[in-house]
């Protein structure tokens, strides 16, 4: 079972069907956690929604709570909590992207999309990662082409991942696929 | 008395009626033999005793048609409003026809009532209408402009990534609502226009956008986002090109297909809910819309409160994400929305549905008519621009008043 938390966003459930091609999913508000069903689950998905990362406190107690212990995915949102709790700075950007439809580079680093070079995805985010961000085991693996923005984290040690993009997007090329690999690693 | 006859002294009468735009011409509903006032408390008893398994001879019309308004829909899933002005009128109504009239160039009637036709119901009305041509808009440029920059900040912050403003024009009239909506009608016969006539309010739309139209397991919506003044020179070819090129109307309709699709998705089988025409023009008198269509399969368990909690308050007059923009919205707003942004249509006794969304609407009610439009701020949004742009939503309906 794939358990996903719902920070209240509008796009949820786009990320539940794209996930159900793989795995039973069960969605839940991020105030209304489902302990034995969280318990049960293979994989914790941290689903993108308005604010910052500080705004959602039990969100992040889960993230510490599991980390290392479970397989973890952040979209958006989700991708800014998993950094924020891994001391990442989150911070307004100059140019916002909202519905945006963007080219991303893929750099060397990443293990699961070693044959690919670029992808075309769509973009919801006024914050991002503030630069330089240090981390042992965690590595930023895409970029935006241009303004080389961190778009994707991979820890394989921990099994931790995440996307600033939105896989379930229709404005994105082949999510099912981004998933696909994130499921199989 | 011959059927078109009837249907003249029908609309010079007092006689409570609902009009609705049909793919071709019209329908008319009329002889009410209920009417209920629909809430969060009572829906469910009021959803559960429209079913009806028997079927009704000729395929007459079995269910109730009526309104959400904005407030009920917010209510429905969880959302409080804090206090407004607001006027007395009930939150939401439904009537049960017992004669419908379809008008196209033929006019079919259908009834239950042995005597609908009789004269003494259909006495002339002794109202008195009066139009003042001059209105009251609630919001000015300059407070807009305010409300626009506090807004540009909360998008910068991400917490919301589009909010959509209403604004409101004012004056006292009492109105024929049947003669007005004809006159609109002839200016602009947008796909989801209606009226409701009751004995003290009325209600008028000529709203462009279906909200969704469910029909068994299918079902579809078709959410507008984009719009541009029409002129002389612009042929609907040239504004498809505008709204290709035009990065701000791309991201505002995107962000809109992605967010129905989720709602869609909450009720719809995995896998079946797909975009089925991707940013298309529609004309309208005054402008052309940015359009996309997009279908799903309904869950096989799946209730109809369900499918309403999913997709009202529409998303595309609300802006995204829908639950902290409504907070964000309900907290700054200082009218009461009313009917505007609420939803208009049909249940019927086997649960298929058709509803739109009520933009570009007028209610008058004690002697106050009232015209709401909205539009939203993104980011690369102007503030005037948007101002301007709910002036030309609303332009058809004030022009009326104009004559």
């Amino acid at each position: 079972m794939i358990y996903l938390i719902d920070h209240q966003d509008s796009f949820t459930y786009n990320l539940a069907h794209l996930l159900e091609n793989f795995d039973e999913v069960y969605v839940s508000n991020y105030f209304k956690i489902n302990n034995s069903n969280l318990k049960k689950s293979s994989m914790v998905v941290f689903s993108p929604g308005p604010g910052e990362p500080k705004n959602y406190p039990e969100s992040n107690i889960i993230y510490k709570q599991l980390k290392g212990k479970k397989k973890l995915l952040g979209i958006c949102l989700g991708f800014q909590l998993i950094l924020f709790n891994e001391n990442g700075i989150i911070t307004e950007q100059k140019n916002i992207y909202h519905g945006f439809q963007s080219k991303i580079n893929i750099s060397k680093d990443s293990l699961l999309f070693k044959h690919t070079k670029k992808l075309t995805v769509g973009r919801y985010h006024s914050l991002k990662l503030k630069e330089p961000f240090y981390s042992k085991e965690m590595n930023i693996t895409m970029r935006c082409a241009n303004t080389k923005v961190a778009m994707a984290i991979e820890d394989h040690k921990n099994k931790i991942f995440g996307f600033q993009f939105h896989p379930d997007s229709f404005l994105t090329n082949n999510g099912k696929q981004l998933i696909k690999k994130i499921i199989s690693a | 008395m011959n059927n078109k006859e009837y249907l003249i002294s029908l609309f010079e009468s007092d006689k409570p009626l609902i009009i609705y735009k049909a793919n071709q011409g019209y329908y008319i509903y009329t002889d009410f033999s209920d009417k209920k006032i629909v809430t969060k408390s009572n829906i469910n008893t009021f959803i559960k005793k429209i079913f009806s398994p028997r079927k009704l001879r000729n395929k007459f019309f079995d269910g109730y048609i009526g309104f959400f308004g904005y407030q009920t829909c917010c209510e429905l899933i969880g959302i409080k409003i804090p206090k407004q002005k607001n006027n007395s009128l009930s939150k939401s109504i439904f009537y049960k026809p017992q004669t419908v009239i379809k008008m196209n160039k033929k006019i079919f009637i259908k009834s239950l009532v042995p005597n609908f036709k009789s004269l003494k119901n259909l006495k002339k009305t002794h109202k008195k209408f009066y139009y003042e041509n001059k209105f009251n808009v609630n919001i000015s440029l300059n407070q807009y402009s305010t409300i626009f920059r506090k807004f540009t900040k909360k998008i910068k912050k991400g917490e919301t990534y589009q909010i959509k403003i209403c604004q409101k024009y004012r004056n006292k009239s009492k109105i024929d609502s049947v003669k007005y909506f004809w006159k609109l009608m002839e200016v602009n016969s947008s796909p989801e226009s209606f009226l409701i006539r009751d004995k003290n309010f009325s209600i008028v739309s000529c709203s462009p956008e279906t909200l969704f139209y469910k029909h068994k397991q299918k079902i579809f919506t078709k959410p507008i986002a984009g719009t541009l003044k029409k002129s002389s020179h612009l042929s609907k070819r040239k504004a498809k090109m505008f709204f290709k090129k035009n990065i701000k109307e791309n991201k505002e309709h995107n962000m809109i297909v992605d967010m129905e699709r989720n709602d869609l998705s909450k009720i719809c089988k995995s896998g079946t809910v797909k975009i089925s025409k991707l940013k298309y023009v529609e004309e309208y008198k005054d402008l052309y819309h940015y359009v996309s269509k997009i279908n799903g399969k309904l869950k096989e368990k799946i209730k109809t409160i369900d499918i309403i909690k999913a997709m009202m308050p529409g998303g595309s007059v609300i802006g995204c994400p829908k639950i902290n923009t409504l907070n964000l919205l309900n907290h700054l707003e200082k009218d009461s929305r009313n009917i505007f942004t609420g939803s208009f249509g049909y249940i019927k006794s086997n649960y298929d549905m058709r509803f739109n969304i009520i933009i570009r609407s007028l209610l008058n009610y004690k002697g106050i008519n009232e015209i709401s439009v909205a539009s939203g701020i993104i980011l690369g949004s102007k503030a005037k621009k948007e101002y301007e742009e709910n002036h030309i939503k609303a332009k058809s309906l004030l022009d009326i008043f104009k004559e």
